[in-house]
């Protein structure tokens, strides 16, 4: 279907149902992966999407569709179902409006590279030198994932906004193994083939796989920790989630009441940037038809917004950040990050393992849960290689432990950061984070007791 | 005219050189009504139809989607399916192969009694605001200031044909009803409850979740918990666990470990491997009392299914027999490489997904105990009914279940409620303490998520109340 034609019909659909204002979008993806495991591709995917969005405001209600059907009766079809819908919906809490177009939409840079988008094999050569990379340092199994995808996205509303952007993306995850209970992994992420790093990849998943053979279990306790970016990349997700004026509506936040409150470290500055060059989940406009923009959400430790829609930011008084995005389920339009960026520090990653003398250093991690959302007590499993340090230097593996803590003390713990920093997105990370190794004093860790 | 497209595929597939091809149609239409502190949410609507096509390719599995059901991009996307598996010969090292299955001709389907579809809005929220009315402080005793509550429709129909024969029409009703309480008490801090009620049927559903009775004990609960609640004993307790525990334990740590594709390897990038190996049926992990089972033919169950996404029969798998491994959840590949059939485990979330090992209701067989009788054979111990925070690692060995509504149990008898009692256990610690299992049976409904691309499988996790011996609480 043509994307502006699907956006037309949306519209004027919308207009002659009487709506208030109405956003239309209409994204084009083509995706594609190789997915692989015990050194062996299991199976190749590829994707062609077309998926148009409608989303209705009118009389202190709100309406939300995510359509495949391809055709302007079907489309017509839906908003006309929406509009009935809300004049028996109750009362919203908050009358509103889209956001007053037009708006001018600037350019960011290398966000899309044409390879990508016309590339056939290079899927497969990444995983044959991922897989041969790891096995050079010592891995026997390697396992993982490999996927690109080609985007164009279309917005237009009936107050005047209208753009499009399109991007490429282009990540690898891969697992490695030199045992039942040892592995690692390593990541690369790029919006273009030229920094895409499979190799490297395959070289970081092996080398902490070789680390990590015969571990001992380790000890519960309280621990200074260096956390490498993957698991530290799923905490800051977890942080960014919380700055979502949508989620704090909901009650899932730990930052409930505490803005311009100092939530962390002097030494964490934190921002949620759509805008940044050669990021992976950087757009020039929100679904609302916004122009994106760099959203300071902790500096120096205080936290300087939450990130609002239009609904959010007349709710609370507070100007758009650029950050609404369409979602099927609940909501229908939420504040949500684009690209998470932990500034970095001045160390390197022996200085952390230095400054924290006796310790952990921890490189991966999977199912983080809450105890509770709004204290922000959780707990999250270590996976892959952790390594214990003893006077500075790592000694030897450990197994079999839970980082048992809370958000706001992890934050406020934080003592150092490294200079350097990776991208990660991956399985357990969803929102593309940029981050360094971070050394996070006295972080609860427990064992299973029986 | 679906049908006709899917056979097409299939077709096109097998002349550009596949030896096997499957196509499945799948239209999921979706209504998601919420309340937020008795205002509403956005009413949205989903609308997802495509086509998903597999193939196997001398030895290379491919998949490809579009929800272009055009005739001429359907070609392009089989040709796109063979193609890259194709490209990928080179790579593969286990070339896949199915297993040897009978083909079926069927129409299945979850019946409604009262079709989901002729219920007005109207009626799906003032089902919601019933239940945000039945959740003032007056009636409940505790401020609540957090309340949201969703009613949720997801009809997925499925026509599904494979190069073998099979030719299957599916149509599954699923309805939730979710709501997630925050309660406050001055001075004590917050306590949040999350509930899932979900099956595969029709309106008449409603009446049986009792949904304003729930909704109001369970925030009755917060508020003792909040007032009265105080921090769990040390030491060596013994514990009884509620139903919904009991369910979470069956499938994280049982369900998930025995899928066969985890054990050999294919998500150890994204989910995760298993404890178990290849040879481990008839190994002991737990007490005699212990037998799990995962049934896809539950009526009205969330997890319900006649036929899986490959086209096999549905059947109940015992996974865990008297505290003996029996089973694992198969699908045509894995029972090839493993030597046998598939037990019919394998499904997609939607067209768009390829066909994975996942659970469908898993549940500990009941005994014969009452509640009353677990907690009398109990001198000093703990009654956790409910979990709020959970996780398990990546093998499934080490969990750790937080309990929410819980209890002292003082001299065989219920007492003073605790605040977070953690049980933090291994799989084989959890299921060889376990001593009595109730008969009471209960369901939640749960999506569990797996896959890459994420896919959510609705599924229940249930069982009775059971009880375990000398457990030392962690945290």
């Amino acid at each position: 279907m043509n994307p502006h034609d699907a956006l037309e019909h949306i519209l004027t659909a919308a207009q002659k149902q009487g709506v208030e204002s109405a956003a239309a979008g209409f994204t084009r993806s083509h995706k594609r992966m190789v997915r692989f495991s015990n050194n062996s591709v299991t199976i190749t995917s590829s994707w062609l999407t077309e998926t148009p969005t409608v989303y209705l405001v009118s009389n202190k209600r709100r309406a939300a569709c995510m359509v495949e059907e391809q055709n302007p009766e079907g489309l017509k079809a839906v908003v006309e179902e929406l509009a009935r819908t809300m004049k028996v919906t109750p009362e919203g809490d908050v009358d509103f409006t889209l956001p007053q177009g037009p708006f001018q939409y600037q350019p960011i840079q290398g966000t899309f590279d044409e390879k990508i988008a016309q590339g056939e094999t290079e899927l497969i050569d990444a995983v044959e030198a991922g897989v041969n990379a790891a096995k050079k340092e010592g891995a026997i199994r390697v396992s993982g994932v490999v996927t690109s995808n080609t985007r164009e996205r279309y917005v237009s509303t009936s107050t005047g906004a209208e753009g499009s952007d399109k991007g490429t993306e282009i990540e690898m995850t891969i697992r490695a193994f030199t045992g039942d209970d040892a592995s690692g992994q390593g990541i690369t992420v790029a919006t273009n083939l030229q920094q895409f790093n499979p190799e490297e990849a395959g070289r970081c998943a092996g080398h902490i796989a070789k680390m990590a053979l015969t571990p001992e279990t380790g000890q519960a306790g309280k621990y200074n920790v260096v956390f490498a970016p993957s698991i530290f990349a799923n905490i800051l997700n977890r942080v960014s989630d919380s700055t979502s004026a949508y989620t704090l509506e909901l009650g899932f936040s730990f930052f409930q009441d505490m803005l311009k409150s100092k939530v962390a470290s002097e030494a964490v500055t934190l921002h949620d940037n759509s805008r940044f060059p050669y990021g992976p989940g950087s757009s020039t406009l929100d679904d609302e038809g916004y122009p994106t923009q760099d959203n300071a959400l902790i500096e120096s430790g205080v936290l300087e917004t939450y990130l609002h829609t239009s609904y959010t930011a007349t709710k609370h008084k507070a100007s758009l950040t650029g950050s609404a995005r369409f979602e099927a389920g609940i909501g229908g339009m939420v504040p949500t990050a684009g690209n998470i960026i932990l500034k970095a520090g001045e160390s390197s990653l022996e200085d952390l393992f230095d400054q924290a003398h006796d310790g952990l250093y921890i490189t991966n991690n999977w199912y983080t849960r809450f105890q509770n959302y709004q204290t922000g007590d959780f707990s999250t499993i270590t996976r892959d290689g952790v390594f214990e340090i003893k006077n500075g230097k790592l000694t030897h593996p450990v197994k079999g432990l839970r980082l048992s803590d809370n958000m706001i003390r992890i934050l406020q713990s934080v003592k150092a950061l490294s200079k350097e920093q990776h991208w990660i997105r991956w399985w357990e990370v969803e929102t593309p984070t940029l981050t360094p190794y971070v050394l996070v004093e006295g972080v609860g860790i427990t064992t299973a007791k029986k | 005219m679906e049908e006709e497209l899917a056979r097409e595929a299939v077709d096109h597939a097998l002349r550009l050189g596949a030896q096997y091809a499957e196509a499945r149609v799948q239209r999921d239409l979706g209504h998601t009504y919420t309340l937020k502190n008795g205002a509403a949410e956005p009413v949205n609507v989903t609308r997802k139809v495509g086509i998903g096509i597999r193939v196997i390719v001398d030895g290379v599995l491919g998949f490809a989607s579009t929800n272009s059901l055009d005739r001429g991009q359907l070609r392009s996307t089989t040709e796109s399916a063979v193609r890259t598996a194709k490209a990928s010969k080179r790579l593969v090292t286990s070339p896949i192969r199915l297993s040897q299955e009978k083909s079926w001709e069927d129409n299945w389907e979850a019946k409604m009694k009262v079709d989901v579809r002729d219920v007005s809005p109207e009626e799906k929220y003032e089902l919601l605001s019933t239940i945000e009315k039945s959740l003032t402080p007056e009636n409940v005793h505790v401020s609540l200031p957090s309340r949201i509550l969703i009613f949720d429709e997801d009809l997925t129909e499925k026509f599904y044909v494979n190069s073998e024969g099979s030719k299957l029409h599916g149509f599954v009703p699923h309805l939730s009803l979710l709501f997630f309480l925050t309660a406050q008490e001055p001075g004590k801090g917050v306590a949040q409850r999350l509930r899932h009620e979900a099956q595969s049927r029709g309106w008449e559903v409603v009446e049986d979740w009792k949904p304003k009775e729930i909704a109001a004990d369970d925030a009755k609960m917060l508020g003792r918990l909040l007032r009265e609640g105080v921090p769990p004993p040390k030491g060596d307790v013994d514990l009884v666990l509620g139903s919904e525990v009991t369910g979470i334990i069956c499938h994280e740590s049982c369900g998930h470990p025995q899928e066969a594709d985890r054990i050999l390897g294919r998500e150890a990038a994204q989910a995760g491997e298993s404890y178990l190996k290849p040879d481990m049926v008839g190994h002991r992990i737990g007490s005699e009392h212990v037998t799990i089972i995962d049934d896809p033919t539950l009526p009205h169950s969330y997890g319900f299914y006649l036929y899986d996404d490959e086209g096999v029969k549905a059947r109940p798998r015992v996974l865990i027999q008297e505290g003996l491994i029996a089973a694992f959840l198969q699908n045509r590949e894995t029972a090839a490489e493993l030597g046998g059939v598939s037990n019919g485990a394998s499904r997609s979330s939607s067209y768009d997904r390829e066909p994975i090992i996942r659970m469908a209701n898993t549940y500990m067989k009941p005994g014969n105990h009452s509640l009353e009788e677990l907690i009398e054979g109990v001198g000093n111990g703990i009654y956790m009914k409910n979990f709020m925070e959970w996780n398990i690692d990546d093998r499934r060995y080490n969990q750790r279940y937080v309990g929410l509504e819980a209890y002292m149990i003082e001299n065989g008898r219920i007492t003073t409620p605790i605040r977070n009692p953690i049980l933090e256990i291994t799989t084989p610690g959890l299921y060889g303490s376990v001593d009595a299992v109730g008969k009471d049976m209960e369901y939640a409904g749960a999506t569990c998520g797996k896959g890459d691309p994420m896919q959510g499988a609705p599924v229940w996790t249930g069982g009775p109340p059971i009880r375990l011996r000398k457990i030392r609480l962690g945290g």
